[in-house]
Order: structure tokens, then sequence, then C-alpha cells
């Protein structure tokens, strides 16, 4: 095994292992956010003002218009809720890369690389974060309304797919957190890299349509939160073709298979940066 | 007297934040990220509209701009620091200093302001170079200084404001979360995000009657000259009673903070 990490230990035979690592790491996320209940309720309260606030503001600009970029009340709804899919199941689980710069200046990352466990997987996927599974409630709910608004017989196919690319979409945001994490263990800092992924997946709130050529192309392309959070709801509407779907999965891939490279290589070059 | 340890700190604060350049940097372009989308939204949302809730496609557009112009000027401050300094137990060091720590905050808090507000006005400029964004240009010579007056009292009040709830640190370690939903609510209920004429009549009349709407929608609303010069002056008034009474309350829950705190080591 390579102290590295990466694909042979995480989805190879000790599947079932890691499994229970990540239950344990899960109860121990749970009990520390028992521990400060205010806190957390604090945190808590903070995420759905900004859900119902936002969730808020689209009906409400609704009052006053027909459409946005073409797209009606019902479906603008669905980008965003599909944009807070996607968000909040990557805050779910990879929650643990926000503290990788600590992780790696303190030393624990030493500790990380001796045990029987992929480095990789600890750093990424050590945190699970209970305030969002309970936020991630009223939005499935939402999406449930809003699919029962939508016209009938869009075939299950669509909706198959629809699940699938936001699945992809999840998937290109634990890349992206790869990344950060293998930035963190080639730098020590940049501790504000995962911060700016947070704010560009700002723009994953509204249909990209919505952008200019550029940014759009940008957003396709070059960070691709538009293939993460409008091709899901795109797929659903019918309005994405074979070829973009296919582009989707291929980004998916391509990004993973980059992101575990650069990781296995930031950790053959870390030399210890704990005192 | 006294007036000069604070200017030294500061320009200690100004160096040091211009020091980590990268993490100044880092904190910019996230929020371009966002200036950006909220422009295209609201650009997407005028089409070929000549106005949309009684905003020309003009004011709409530098409302958002104006967004980010408030954003790094009222809204950069350091609750997180404060409730870390008095969790932590580094607030000691700084009691039996011959200083205020009021004045030494809001010395390091304008430091922070100072830099991003340059930041700020940099990115504005090349958003409008970048996609021909139309900005409105005030039409009266007295909108530049009241919207500057605006502003200022926005950033005191916000301050304040934040100093009072931070220093819920005293009474219990938890005062983050609560420090997290303020700081959203705020920003949503001060029209950071968007302005609040979109919201139903009766919430926009409920929030007029908090101090939230004065930090962000009505200054923006003086630049945009959407209310008549003697009312603009009114919302001034109105802005200086909101910061004499958070100034009052920051400090007192500063005493009563103090007399309950402890520290222990060195």
């Amino acid at each position: 095994m390579g102290l590295a990490g990466g694909a042979p230990e995480l989805f190879g035979g000790g599947r079932l292992r890691y499994f229970w690592i990540w239950a344990r790491l899960g109860s121990m996320s749970l009990q520390s956010q028992l521990t400060y209940p205010l806190g957390s309720l604090g945190f808590f309260i903070g995420k759905l003002i900004r859900l119902f606030f936002f969730f808020a503001f689209v009906i409400a600009i609704f009052q006053h218009t027909e459409t946005l970029a073409g797209y009606t009340l019902v479906e603008t709804a669905l980008f965003f809720l599909t944009f807070n899919v996607v968000d909040i199941v990557a805050q779910i689980f990879f929650r643990g890369i926000y503290s990788a710069r600590r992780v790696v200046t303190d030393g624990d990352f030493d500790f990380y690389l001796i045990q029987p466990c992929s480095p990789l997987f600890r750093m990424v996927l050590s945190y699970l974060d209970f305030l969002d599974i309970a936020i991630i409630i009223p939005v499935l709910a939402m999406i449930g309304l809003v699919f029962a608004r939508l016209p009938q017989g869009l075939g299950w196919e669509r909706y198959v797919l629809y699940i699938l690319l936001t699945a992809n979409g999840v998937g290109i945001g634990l890349a992206i957190h790869v990344f950060v994490a293998g930035l963190a263990v080639r730098t020590q800092e940049l501790e504000n890299t995962i911060w700016i992924y947070r704010d560009m997946m700002f723009m994953g709130k509204f249909p990209a349509d919505i952008y200019g050529p550029a940014a759009r192309a940008a957003l396709t392309f070059v960070v691709p939160i538009a293939v993460m959070t409008t091709f899901p709801a795109k797929a659903l509407l019918g309005l994405l073709s074979p070829a973009w779907t296919l582009y989707s999965f291929a980004l998916c891939g391509a990004l993973m298979g980059s992101a575990l490279w650069y990781w296995r290589d930031c950790v053959r070059h870390y030399t210890s940066s704990s005192s | 007297m006294g007036i000069e340890k604070y200017l030294t700190a500061y320009s200690i604060a100004l160096q040091q934040v211009l020091q980590r350049r990268a993490s100044l940097l880092m904190d910019r372009v996230g929020g371009i990220a966002v200036i950006v989308s909220l422009y295209y939204f609201w650009k997407a949302l005028l089409g070929q509209k000549s106005e949309f809730l009684g905003y020309s496609g003009e004011q709409m557009l530098s409302y958002v701009l104006a967004m980010n112009l408030l954003r790094a000027f009222v809204f950069t401050g350091r609750g997180w620091e404060l409730v870390g300094d008095i969790s932590s137990g580094r607030i000691a060091s700084y009691l039996v200093r011959p200083i205020s720590y009021h004045g030494y905050s809001l010395a390091l808090d304008m430091a922070q302001k100072t830099v991003h507000l340059f930041a700020a006005l940099l990115e504005i400029g090349v958003l409008i170079l970048l996609v021909q964004a139309p900005v409105y240009q005030p039409a009266e010579p007295a909108t530049w200084p009241l919207f500057a007056v605006a502003v200022l009292l926005s950033s005191l009040i916000f301050f304040f404001l934040e100093f009072t709830v931070s220093s819920m640190a005293f009474w219990t370690s938890e005062s983050g979360g609560p420090l997290f939903c303020f700081e959203l609510f705020l920003q949503f209920a001060a029209g950071t995000f968007f302005p609040l004429d979109v919201l139903p009549k009766s919430l926009q009349a409920a929030l007029s009657l908090t101090p939230f709407p004065y930090m962000v929608f009505f200054p923006i609303n003086i630049y945009l000259e959407r209310v008549p010069l003697a009312q603009a002056a009114q919302i001034i008034g109105m802005q200086c009673l909101w910061l004499a009474l958070f100034a009052a309350m920051s400090v007192w829950v500063w005493r009563v903070g103090l007399q309950s705190y402890s520290a222990e080591g060195g």
C-alpha cells in the first residue's frame, strides 16, 4: 500500500472496514456537535435563514416577473434547489477538508500517514455535519413539491438522469475537495482556497444561462459549477443534449483522476511540517 | 492626547492586513463571484425592461455594485477575533494595557475596512470595464457627502452591533453559533443580497423599524437618489440614533461581561 492512499484503499477490498471507520468518525462528529448545543443551534438557524431567505427571494421576484432567462418560477426553483442539494451533500460528507491546514501544521497528518487507513479518507471524510443533514430534509421536501408542479409525463428516464447528474455534481465537488487537500499538504497554507470554492458555488444558485458567454464558458470548462448545479436540472427539463451529458460524466472522471494523481504527488513530496 | 496610540494600532494593523496579501486576495476573489452572480441575475431579470421594482436598469445594476462596496466597508469586522480573544483568555493581555479595547478594536477594524474598501473599488472598476456595466451618477452634488456620511455611520453601527453580539463570549464558549446566525440574518435584512423592495410591503415596514435597512438599503437609496434630500437627512438622523443606542449597549454589555470574566495563568 502506498502512503499516499487513494483509490485502491478507498474503493478496494477494505470497503466495509472504511464504512465502520466512517461511522465511528460520524458518531464522534455528532458527539462534538451535541457538546455545543447553543453554538450548533446558532449555526443551524443561520443555515435555515440562508436557505429560506433565498428561496423567499426567488418567490418574491416572481411576483414581479413571469420568467428569469426564460425559466418559470418552478423551473428556477428547481435550479436553486438542485444547487442546494449538491452543495449541502458536499458539506455533509466533505466537511473534514475545512481543518486540512490545521491537520498539516499541527502535525496530525504525520499520524494519518502511519495509521492503517487512507490519509485521503481521513483528510476529506473525517467529519460528518449533522446540521447539514437536518438542513437537507426541507430541501428534499421542497424538491418533491417542485417535482409535483413540473409538467406531467416527463418520463422516469429523465428523473434517473437528474439523480445521476446530481451525484455527478457531488463527485466533481469531491474532486475539488481532494485538490484542496493536496494544496494543504503541499503548501501548508491556502486555508482560504476552500472558501473561494464556496463563494464560487454562489454562482450555481441561478441557472447558468443568466451569465454572459465568457462567464458561462468559465463555469462549464474552468470551474465547472454549471456542470454541478445547472446540468442536472436542465436534463430533467429535457434541455441537456446527450453530448453535454457525456461531457459531464467524462469531466467528473477526469477531474477525479487528476485530483487523485495530484494528491499522491503532494503526499510523495511531503516532508512533515510540524514541530 | 491618547489618539496617537490608536492611530499607531491602525497603522500596524494596516501593514498586517497588507502583509497577508494571499489571504486578502482570496477573500476578495470570493466576493467578486458573489457580485458577478448577482449582477448577471439582475441583468437577466431586467432583460429588455426599462425598469424593475421602480429601479431603472442603471439604478438596479448600480445597486449591485454599491452592495459590493458596502459589504466591504460595513460588514468587514472583528467579531470572530473578539470571540476568540475572550474565549481563549487573550483578552486579559489587553485589559492590563492603558488602552480602551473598544478604541483599539475600532482602529483594527478601520484598518481592515480601509484595505477592503480600496479592493472593492478596484473590483468595481474592473467589473465596469469588463462587462460595460452602466453606473448611476448622482445628479445632486449633495448626494455624495450624504452617501459618504451614511456609509460611515452604517459601518459604525455594524461595529458596535457586532461587538455587542460577540461579547456573548463572556458568558458562553458557544457564542460562535449565534454570531454566525446574526451575521447571516443581518446581511439579508440589510439588503446586502437584494433590494428590500422585493419583499412584501408588510415585511418592508417591519424591517424599517429595525436598524438593519439603515446599514445598506437606505444608504444605497441615498446614492441612487431614490429618496429626496430631506428624507436622506432624516435617514442619517435615524442612523445617529441607532449608533448612539448600540454604542451605549456595547459599552454596557462589555462592562457587565468584564465583571463576570475571570482569567487564570499567564
